[in-house]
């Protein structure tokens, strides 16, 4: 167990608190390590995650071991088509008591937790994907008129698997855009997978030491998050942010330069149906605060947006056909539209 | 909790990073102000010395197109260029921002500077404070930018050089161009076989007509019916404005070399004749009267040294008719003598059946006899020399003229071209004008039976 740190965090502890976490997580998962820093970059800018990865490649384990080395509690739940909201909530159910009566008792479901996996999010229906909507936005669930609060750190992770579309439902765009990143877990390498094998077939499993005390894991994850918080951007920095959210969206072409803008025009007002919504800036800029406190600056940069800009824009970005039939992503737009505004004079 | 030394310290820290990029943002400025002023004086200077040089180099109507579009060019360039200065000034953001970027400073210094004034700060203030002035050597004004003078001294060296380049332009001595006929001192030529047009807009050469109101009347007929009969009626308007316009780049051109230029040699026509209906009447006499008549009425191109130009002087038909008019020295005089010559010179009447005379110039020289030659009337025998009557009628206008093949009317005589100027041989005097002696009055009765009879 790892020796608590000071009650207010300095720039240097939150360096070394989230280098520690890396390391830790990187004990059971080989590779991802773009994927684990974004994951605990969402995780103390007080977003949550979409996971979307091929079957196989460590998107449960990558969450569980995250839940291990915080020392937060954890849950999860596998989404199926017959997965009901109360489900994921939590019900109220009768029950006796020790004189006998019966009364109505709120059972928490697994959301009462503070991370949250939600496995296949997409196979769930649309009805129980928005049961998670209050709790990931407001951090508290309403049931049956009774609305009972979430502890903080509360953190959410869904995966998508997808090569499986048959008999799942896409997530909606109200529902994608309240997570922070979307993360994607590729393929390893040849050298990641022989070391995986090496790792996880052997006779022992690599131990994973939690970071804080269990009493204050909560805390100490929350004065992190609050020095996120504290990380100033200048004007200049936040104007850059929107402008590369307007740039995202169609016939927003005056935000970029006029060398950029027949690209501009050719991207984005060619395949992008709808582009990035406010809360897509909001991500720009906690990602990229928590870029400068681990680059140890209490300022952000605009190449800390750049760093964070294609995990918080690429899933609030919605593509037309042309797109799917041209083979173009929606990090390749926001790649383009980054160029584009770089050049821009702010 | 901090304390109060605390904050004077980071007080003291931040003025030190904010004189730096202050610092940072005058020198920004100042490269700005010089890159606008230089180059408004290399496009000023540039413009002039071509301006100068094409004052020497080109005709009018090029040096007043040329110069126009200069001017414009010029004027564009020093709105473009103190546009460029105006956008190239620093800001105390923009200078930070700026110096960022240089000393790859991660925004420390943007931040700084858009947070200074802010009344919350944040906790992290003072760590940004002591991080960035641990870079202060990174940020320091000669090492975000070295450059003390703009770039733009280079084009203001330029233009020097193409200012010292026009100064021998200036040197050179261009001969004023040359008109047609600017050989020729003197050109008789009859008005009704004149043929006359409108000068072509870029024609340089030019004549300069003297002559009393009734001339002038018939010569702005005719030059009415020319035009109306070429079609031309429509392009006067047109023809006069290019005209001025390249009068005003003469006179441009002028001042700017401090020589006169080509454009203001014209070619002084100088007409006398006051009778416009009994001329034109007398114009279609017979052949031989009529050829008499012109030798008698035209005038003479006279080579105007001072003003490089050429007169032609025709007597009044008044000064032929009465004998006590005052005939103009320069006119009658001279058109007397051209026609005693013409009557005892053959090769002289043919060139005066051809309506052409060309005189030496010391032969007109202004000085000549008022009434010489002018012979038979005898109402004219007994007049005191006059006095130039052209001086209080006539006035001047300027057209354009130029040798063309053929003649008015279609079957008029051709137009030749005024031939050059040839020297006197030893053996031969220029014709001196007899002086006009007074006659006794008792011999008057005498003579003028005589003349009568």
């Amino acid at each position: 167990m790892s020796e608590v740190q000071a009650e207010t965090p300095t720039v240097a502890d939150f360096a070394r608190t989230f280098r520690r976490i890396q390391a830790e997580i990187h004990k059971l998962i080989i590779g991802h390590e773009q994927a684990v820093e974004e994951l605990l970059s969402a995780l103390f800018a007080g977003g949550h995650v979409l996971i979307e990865g091929v079957p196989g490649t460590g998107k449960t384990t990558l969450v569980k071991t995250l839940g291990l080395a915080l020392n937060l509690s954890f849950n999860r739940i596998q989404f199926t088509v017959d997965l009901m909201p109360a489900d994921i909530t939590g019900t109220r159910v009768i029950l006796s008591g020790e004189d006998g009566r019966r009364e109505f008792s709120f059972q928490p479901g697994p959301v009462f937790c503070h991370i949250l996996l939600g496995d296949e999010i997409n196979r769930a229906t649309p009805k129980t994907q928005s049961a998670l909507l209050e709790a990931m936005a407001e951090l508290q669930v309403t049931v049956s008129g009774t609305t009972y609060r979430l502890k903080p750190p509360y953190f959410v992770m869904a995966t998508l698997n997808p090569i499986e579309m048959e008999g799942t439902y896409p997530l909606p765009e109200a529902q994608l855009d309240r997570f922070l990143f979307k993360v994607r877990l590729n393929y390893p390498d040849e050298g990641e997978l022989t070391r995986i094998i090496s790792s996880t077939t052997g006779p022992e499993e690599a131990g994973i030491e939690a970071v804080f005390h269990a009493t204050e894991a909560p805390e100490r994850i929350e004065a992190l998050k609050r020095l996120v918080r504290e990380v100033m951007a200048a004007p200049a920095m936040e104007i850059y942010a929107a402008r590369l959210v307007r740039a995202t969206q169609p016939q927003n072409s005056r935000f970029v330069t006029d060398e950029a803008r027949a690209v501009h025009d050719e991207m984005v007002n060619r395949y992008v149906m709808f582009g990035s919504s406010p809360r897509g800036a909001q991500a720009l800029i906690l990602g990229a605060k928590v870029r400068a406190l681990l680059d140890g600056r209490a300022n952000i940069a605009r190449e800390d947006i750049e760093h964070v800009a294609v995990a918080a824009l690429a899933h609030r970005i919605m593509l037309n056909y042309a797109a799917l039939s041209d083979g173009i992503d929606a990090a390749h737009i926001v790649e383009r539209v980054i160029k584009s505004v770089r050049a821009a004079k702010l | 909790m901090s304390f109060p030394s605390q904050d004077r310290r980071a007080d003291e820290k931040l003025g030190q990073i904010l004189g730096r990029v202050g610092s940072v943002r005058t020198r920004l400025n100042s490269l700005a102000l010089q890159h606008a002023i230089f180059y408004t004086l290399a496009i000023a200077i540039a413009g002039g010395a071509a301006v100068f040089a094409g004052a020497y180099l080109l005709s009018p109507l090029a040096f007043l197109v040329g110069a126009s579009a200069l001017v414009i060019i010029g004027c564009a360039g020093i709105a473009s260029a103190v546009g460029a200065g105006w956008r190239m000034r620093a800001s105390a953001v923009r200078a930070a921002a700026i110096a960022d970027d240089r000393a790859e400073l991660k925004g420390r210094l943007s931040t700084i500077v858009a947070l200074a004034n802010h009344q919350t700060r944040g906790s992290l203030w003072s760590y940004l404070v002591e991080d960035t002035i641990g870079y202060q050597d990174q940020f320091a004004a000669a090492r975000i930018e070295r450059r003390r003078v703009s770039r733009a001294i280079y084009p203001l060296a330029a233009a020097f050089v193409l200012a010292a380049l026009a100064i021998p332009i200036s040197k050179i001595n261009h001969a004023p161009q040359v008109t047609p006929g600017s050989g020729q001192d003197d050109l008789t030529v009859d008005l009704e076989d004149l043929h006359l047009r409108p000068a072509d807009p870029g024609d340089e050469s030019g004549m300069q007509v003297t002559a009393d109101a009734a001339t002038m009347r018939r010569l702005e007929d005719k030059l009415a019916r020319e035009s109306a009969a070429n079609g031309e009626a429509g392009g006067n308007s047109l023809n006069q404005l290019v005209n001025r316009a390249r009068d005003m780049a003469g006179h441009l051109q002028s001042r700017l070399t401090g020589q006169k230029m080509a454009s203001e040699q014209r070619l002084n026509l100088r007409l006398a004749d006051a009778g416009g209906d009994q001329d034109q009447n007398e114009i279609h006499r017979a052949p031989e009267t009529q050829k008499n008549r012109r030798s008698d009425i035209a005038g003479q191109f006279k080579q105007d040294q001072p003003k490089s130009s050429r007169e032609i002087d025709l007597p009044r038909e008044d000064d032929l008719r009465h004998p006590n008019s005052e005939p103009s020295p320069g006119a009658n005089g001279e058109s007397g003598a051209e026609a005693n010559s013409g009557k005892d010179n053959p090769g002289n009447r043919d060139n005066s059946a051809t309506d052409r005379r060309i005189q030496q110039s010391g032969e007109n020289g202004g000085n000549g006899g008022a009434a010489h030659g002018i012979g038979a009337d005898p109402d004219s025998l007994f007049g005191a020399p006059a006095a130039p009557k052209l001086g209080t009628e006539g006035f001047e206008i300027a057209i354009e003229a130029r040798p063309v093949d053929h003649g008015a009317k279609g079957a008029g005589h051709a137009y030749v071209a005024p031939k050059v100027r040839a020297p006197l041989s030893l053996n031969q005097e220029p014709d001196e004008p007899v002086a006009r002696a007074a006659v006794p009055a008792e011999d008057r009765t005498t003579i003028k039976r005589v003349f009568d009879r």
